[in-house]
């Protein structure tokens, strides 16, 4: 096989890296936001959110993404016509790979992000709060300017492992066809009869890319926990 | 979205087939995975550098790459340079099933051996002097001291990677293997009924789950009874609740926090 034709393949390769990226970057920031929802409506303990929540996670939490993503794309367009059908239009609709995947993304991610942010929102001292409410800031300024950062700081290592695993999930949805880098590397590998090249160049975009961001991750940490002052230890060791 | 109850009875036998697949893919993977585990965990913090290095590499290597490529890469790439040749190797190479185990062997193995490896940096320090200053053989102070305790406190983490490694296994039809997800997708591809036979997986994939999750909580607290009886009286421990917090993916060269 001529160098240039190994090059060429591995420039698909890269192209499959962007869409990877974009599928695990638009899955997390969904995710964060419907595990922020979640986490926000198991605090008001209402005893119907609360069966919700808990049905909810434990669909989610009990089958394989790869279900989830099959059903969305197998399913996706029955389930927009049934929703949509209720106000009485009639649309088709094509679910695409792509949209199947970020919609799995964001309903399992989800529901472990929620986990980790309540877990979070439990963890910041209900006297943060209290002083809050005796400064007498208003209700929502408490959450955005008090608790909220709290919650960010107390939540990112947990993030922090959703992120990697929503970036792993996203292979995922090469099943449901999307030309991603994994089918990309396996179309390579085919072509080209050189399938350690391929796969171990793909699992070392995963490993690199991984890394980096959980570099990033670590300096999000030193940012959010640069108000706690740290405690003296006389060489204890956790 | 309409459910079929006729087509989902209809095709339970096939389903009860490829859950038989799942169970015993599974299965085989766990057994094996703790098998290298133990070891692998001991060499990450081996004195010997080389060792200590092999081992960080496989663990960096294999939990950073996901599953997928990792049965790709035994499937089709071992699979041609050892499958067309005769003897054990041509035997294990061609055989799918065998090539998903080893895959995910390498990938659950390697979690493993961090929820080990943080297990084993919480047991106490002094326990393990207090044996040595006993008189006790190191090989005896690793098996009957550390290694049960290492257990007690990785057990949470523990069930955690068994379901979601449980969980992961259905993508090996990409390499063939008829699972209970890969029966789904067949009955998908004759019926066209996008609902009925994914259901009715997921209902089976849901009970698997819960049936693991309750069970690997029953060895928890067998285990661990007499924390829970320290839990109930409110008593701060601080070593064990910092070493039984789930950390399946705790940054590397760190013990799990």
């Amino acid at each position: 096989m001529p160098l240039q034709d190994l090059l060429g393949y591995l420039a698909q390769l890269l192209g499959g890296a962007a869409i990877t990226v974009e599928l695990a970057f638009s899955g997390y920031a969904c995710a964060l936001t419907v595990g922020t929802a979640w986490a926000l409506l198991r605090r008001l303990d209402n005893p119907v959110g609360n069966a919700a929540w808990r049905a909810y996670a434990s669909i989610f939490m009990g089958v394989p993404s790869v279900l989830v993503i099959f059903l969305f794309y197998y399913g996706g367009s029955a389930i927009i016509g049934g929703l949509v059908g209720i106000v009485g239009l009639r649309p088709r609709v094509d679910v695409s790979p792509f949209a199947a995947g970020l919609a799995a993304l964001t309903v399992v991610q989800g529901a472990y992000s929620a986990e980790v942010i309540s877990g979070a929102m439990r963890n910041v001292p209900r006297g943060q709060f209290e002083a809050a409410r005796a400064l007498g800031i208003r209700p929502y300024q408490v959450w955005w300017y008090v608790i909220m950062p709290q919650v960010a700081r107390l939540a990112l290592p947990g993030l922090t492992n959703i992120w990697v695993s929503v970036l792993k999930d996203t292979t995922l949805v090469a099943l449901a066809g999307l030309n991603e880098i994994v089918a990309r590397s396996r179309t390579a590998a085919g072509a080209t009869k050189e399938p350690f090249l391929f796969f171990i160049a793909a699992a070392l975009f995963f490993i690199v890319f991984s890394a980096a961001t959980l570099k990033f991750s670590a300096g999000i940490e030193r940012r959010l926990d640069r108000g706690i002052a740290r405690p003296v230890s006389a060489g204890a060791e956790a | 979205m309409k459910f079929d109850p006729a087509l989902a009875l209809h095709s339970l036998p096939d389903m009860l087939h490829g859950l038989w697949a799942t169970i015993a893919l599974a299965a085989s993977v766990v057994a094996l995975g703790l098998l290298i585990a133990i070891p692998l965990a001991v060499a990450r913090d081996s004195r010997h550098p080389v060792l200590a290095w092999s081992a960080a590499a496989y663990v960096i290597f294999f939990r950073g790459t996901p599953a997928m490529i990792l049965l790709f890469f035994v499937y089709f790439g071992f699979g041609q340079v050892f499958g067309a040749r005769d003897g054990f190797l041509g035997a294990l190479f061609s055989n799918a099933f065998l090539c998903a185990v080893i895959g995910f062997t390498l990938n659950h193995s390697s979690y493993v051996t961090e929820i080990v490896r943080g297990g084993l940096l919480a047991v106490p320090k002094g326990l393990v002097e207090a044996a040595a200053a006993l008189g006790i053989e190191p090989r005896d102070v690793f098996l009957r001291i550390r290694l049960p305790l290492a257990i007690r406190y990785g057990l949470k983490a523990y069930q955690n990677e068994v379901i979601l490694f449980t969980k992961a296994t259905a993508v090996v039809s990409v390499i063939t293997v008829v699972d209970l997800t890969a029966v789904a997708n067949n009955i998908f591809y004759d019926t066209y009924d996008p609902f009925t036979p994914l259901l009715t997986a997921a209902a089976f994939y849901w009970v698997l789950v819960n049936l693991l999750r309750i069970g690997l909580a029953r060895v928890d607290a067998w285990l661990n009874a007499h924390l829970k009886a320290d839990e109930s009286r409110g008593q701060a421990i601080a070593v064990h609740s910092t070493a039984r917090a789930p950390a399946p993916l705790a940054p590397l060269g760190e013990p799990a926090q």
